[in-house]
């Protein structure tokens, strides 16, 4: 028996989901080559990677549309992943720091 | 290859009945595939034993000259590596989680039967790479955790670590296999009623064990690859001279390690709470605390591996922060501990061989989880690092927490996995030569630790007052190996006599013994229906007293089905494991013997993706208790632990950043415009990823193949931007070795641009496929999971994109 997901969407939203990340990208190039944005670009990097990352997640790999389950186990390992990143990050920080 | 479309009958022989030689080389039957992870690690076991008594022999007494120094560091370091890798984790995970989870969980198999015949040949590959070393210049020596630098080429030369390594990351894969196995199966194929919080414990533990294998195993990985490309390629990942930290080595080590203790240990655990209740005739008490306290110890397991690391001289607030993690794991333990003594108390208590094991793991387990304690406590962990009071307290609970589970399991299940009895009066001999052996051997090291006796030392002088504990704990580890050597006899004549065994010799509660012993091949002709926690003791129970109604009773699907369908036999597994053997074997020593067994793995690779059509096996699989597809879920998991390989990468490339002692940086030598027109050329090949299986659901197959072909035109486009920008760096003078930048980012890059590779030839694959007529709307599911695969290295992509080349641009402004 197949499985009961949700239909998956269409290609218009295909397109359009395609159309965003590429103005994402598009902003990204531009606000890295904008001086006036550079006090405060590194988060907006982040926010927008952060969105296009998001959008592939949900529309493309259609967890916005699957069964709880497989976001689930993709979202708890992407937590520990970035806990390693960020604790690693956090440690050497302290390790390089110490006389 | 016949594939079992028939209904069985009462005459069906067990699982281990005919088909010869071929037919073990070919199985994928989990029981079966059992047996063979039993046998293997059974040889590695005597193994690892010989090692530990080589090396008691050499310190029985001072000024011993028995082994030269360096055989017994290489003694110490197989000894190690070997039973961890070669002998606890095969025999819980790959014999007794491969036996009885599917038995437990009232299903018919694991869910991917091949994944799991090629999870056991890849481990007697990886296993026979480990010891392949023997051959090529001796065996490895630099300890079972290698700590950077002492594996750096220049202490550690010569072939034998090379093996080491390459061994590791071979066993690795098989071990992530297992785990993604383990954790589909027991999410999706649990039997109709049987919810989480009616699953046994042991299949609790195992969950969790799972989980900890796809989050644990990467971060070695990467620091084995890193260590595999400092002794070949030259870099210097763990090297002070280039800027580099040897620290890296034992954060990478122990993120791994740390969980891996749990992961042998969790599984005993579940053992013992299996053990426990029909030993005692009383159900677990406190089921749900002792489901709660596995996730948690799962969880906190995580983020304790700083303990190992205190003599690095963290700082204060990661010292302080580790050791807080390292004692709140105590209490879900504790909480293990009372709820096993809890269920023993007013129980009617029958001393088994089995119920001795598990009651002997509760007793020693606690005294290596009280020496735990102390080393959460950072100057007291000082005082003790690397001195024989670590031996001991690890030696509690690897033996005393996992062997003791492991020996309590042989006696519980072997009715059922052989359909004979171990005889009672020798498994008792055995359970008190192994009580005094083991004590015998191992306390005496917590007072030799406390007296200074360092770890790892061959020799050491008289008069420093270690040689009357030395020599009792010499004398005690013969009688812990004659305490083996009784377990031997008890089943090689177990094996002659063949006692047979009935259904429920133990009067069990779990749904294994409601199957005949040894189970038939399909393992339950009709499916059970479980309403209740234990069900089979309810069942029994239900039939003599008539407390449970009807209703509430277990029971068997009402019909049986028409055809109960067996996955085909297949041999491709061996050869796929075989052709990474010799690829192992070939990288180590001859280039064109690698590119010889890469063929035969590539090979066998492609046949096991093809074969199921070959035996009409069908694409949708039978409605799963989860609803979810199996396939699609291992996928899900398997790109979750690639993510934390890839972060693992990252936290590489972000810890070294700035770092450099030499030029150039990367904010010199990176091109942004050529970098973001491949991104913009990856993110439209997802586009056309999706737009293939939009295709094809809708029934357009020809649209379908061209949006897949595109799809690898793009990836190959991204690609080849990769190659340019690569060979332009070279040419620019930043080569691999040049410096630390040069290393994480060819390497984190490079990575990335294997798994786009990875992806394009999985993508051409399905458009052959399609070509060859096998691809129509029916097996959309094939092109949604290349597609997960795609987008997943997309998404890699979209973070390394920003880390590595935009923040990195805008640091270097």
């Amino acid at each position: 028996m197949s499985t009961t997901e949700r239909t998956h969407p269409g290609p218009v939203t295909y397109v359009i989901v395609a159309a965003l990340l590429a103005g994402l990208t598009a902003a990204e190039i531009t606000a890295f080559y904008v001086h006036a944005l550079r006090p405060v670009l590194v988060p907006v990097l982040l926010l927008l990677s952060a969105a296009k990352f998001t959008l592939v997640v949900l529309f493309y790999m259609h967890l916005a549309f699957d069964r709880w389950a497989y976001g689930a186990v993709f979202a708890f390992q992407l937590l520990i992943a970035i806990a390693v990143v960020l604790s690693l990050g956090a440690l050497f920080a302290a390790f390089w720091a110490l006389p | 290859m016949a594939v079992a479309h028939r209904l069985p009958t009462p005459s069906d022989a067990s699982y281990l009945a005919g088909r010869g030689l071929r037919g073990w080389l070919a199985t994928v039957d989990h029981k079966r595939i059992a047996v063979l992870y039993g046998a293997t690690a059974l040889v590695f076991l005597l193994v690892g034993g010989v090692e530990a008594l080589l090396m008691r022999l050499q310190l029985a007494r001072p000024d011993n000259t028995f082994l030269p120094a360096g055989l017994y560091n290489a003694l110490f370091t197989m000894h190690g590596t070997t039973m961890i890798f070669l002998v606890v984790m095969p025999l819980e995970l790959g014999l007794f989680a491969n036996f009885a989870v599917p038995l437990l969980i009232g299903a018919r198999d694991v869910a991917f039967p091949r994944l799991n015949a090629l999870s056991y040949w890849l481990f007697l590959a990886g296993a026979l790479l480990l010891h392949a070393s023997f051959f090529f210049g001796g065996a490895p020596d630099a300890g079972w955790f290698g700590y950077a630098n002492l594996t750096e080429r220049l202490y550690s030369p010569g072939p034998p670590l090379d093996f080491w390594v390459v061994g590791l990351l071979v066993l690795g894969t098989s071990t992530l296999m297992s785990g993604i196995n383990f954790a589909v199966t027991i999410v999706n194929l649990r039997a109709p009623g049987m919810t989480f919080m009616r699953m046994p414990i042991f299949v609790w533990t195992i969950l969790v064990t799972a989980v900890l294998i796809l989050l644990a195993f990467p971060p070695l990985t990467v620091g084995l690859v890193l260590l595999f490309m400092d002794r070949f390629l030259g870099t210097r990942f763990y090297a002070a001279t280039m800027g580099a930290s040897p620290v890296l080595w034992q954060h990478l080590f122990w993120l791994f390690g740390h969980p891996e203790v749990y992961i042998m240990a969790l599984p005993a655990f579940g053992i013992v709470s299996e053990v426990v209740p029909v030993f005692s005739r009383k159900p677990l008490y406190g089921y749900p605390m002792m489901a709660y306290s596995t996730a948690l110890i799962g969880f906190l397991s995580y983020g304790v591996w700083g303990h190992h690391m205190f003599a690095v001289g963290m700082g204060p607030a990661a010292e302080s922060a580790f050791a807080i993690t390292s004692m709140l794991i105590a209490i879900p333990t504790g909480i293990k501990i009372f709820t096993w003594i809890a269920t023993l108390w007013g129980g009617e208590l029958r001393f088994s061989t089995a119920f001795l094991f598990a009651l002997g793991l509760i007793l020693e387990f606690t005294i290596g989880g009280l020496s735990g304690i102390m080393h959460a406590a950072v100057p007291i962990d000082l005082q003790q690092t690397d001195s024989y009071f670590v031996v001991a307290h690890l030696h509690y609970v690897l033996f005393g927490g996992a062997m003791f589970g492991i020996l309590a399991a042989l006696f519980y299940w072997w009715p059922k996995i052989t359909g004979t009895l171990l005889d009672e009066r020798l498994g008792k001999l055995q359970f008190w030569l192994t009580i005094v052996g083991f004590n015998g051997t191992f306390f005496p090291m917590h007072i030799l630790g406390a007296e200074g006796m360092p770890r790892r030392i061959y020799r050491y002088a008289p008069g420093l007052g270690w040689d009357v504990w030395n020599l009792v704990a010499t004398v005690s580890a013969f009688v812990l190996a004659l305490s083996f050597a009784v377990l031997l006899v008890n089943l090689w004549r177990t094996c002659r006599r063949r006692p047979p065994a009935p259904a429920d010799p133990w009067d069990g509660r779990t749904l294994e013994w409601w199957t005949s012993s040894p189970p038939p091949e399909w393992n339950f002709t009709r499916i059970p229906r479980v309403r209740v926690r234990d069900p089979f003791w309810e069942l029994k129970s239900g039939e003599r007293r008539t407390a449970t109604t009807a209703a509430q009773r277990p029971a068997l699907e009402p019909e049986p089905p028409e055809a109960i369908h067996a996955p085909a036999p297949s041999i491709w597994p061996l050869v796929a494991a075989a052709g990474l053997l010799v690829a192992g074997i070939g990288v180590l020593t001859r280039l064109a013997v690698s590119v010889l067994g890469l063929g035969s793995l590539l090979l066998a690779v492609l046949a096991l993706g093809f074969e199921h059509r070959r035996f009409g096996e069908r694409d949708q699989e039978p409605a799963a208790v989860a609803g979810v597809d199996s396939r699609k879920l291992g996928l899900w998991a398997f790109v979750g632990s690639e993510s934390v390989f890839f972060a693992s990468l990252i936290s590489t490339y972000l810890v070294y950043k700035g770092h450099d002692l030499s030029g150039p940086s990367a904010a010199q030598v990176l091109e942004i415009p050529l970098t973001s027109f491949s991104t913009f050329v990856l993110l439209m090949s997802s586009l056309l990823m999706v737009l293939a299986l939009a295709a094809l659901e809708r029934g357009a197959v020809r649209a379908s193949r061209a949006w897949l072909l595109g799809t690898a035109a793009l990836g190959l486009v991204f690609l080849g931007g990769q190659a340019y920008e690569f060979t332009h760096f070279y040419h620019e003078g930043v080569a691999l070795q040049t410096n630390l930048f040069s290393q994480t980012f060819y390497t984190l890059v490079g990575f990335h641009g294997l798994h786009v590779a990875v992806g394009v030839l999985w993508l051409l694959a399905l458009v052959v496929a399609s070509f060859a007529g096998r691809l129509g709307p029916e097996r959309h599911l094939a092109v949604e999971l290349a597609g997960i695969y795609w987008h997943f290295v997309d998404i890699v992509w979209i973070v390394i994109f920003t880390l590595v080349y935009l923040l990195e641009g805008v640091a270097g402004t």
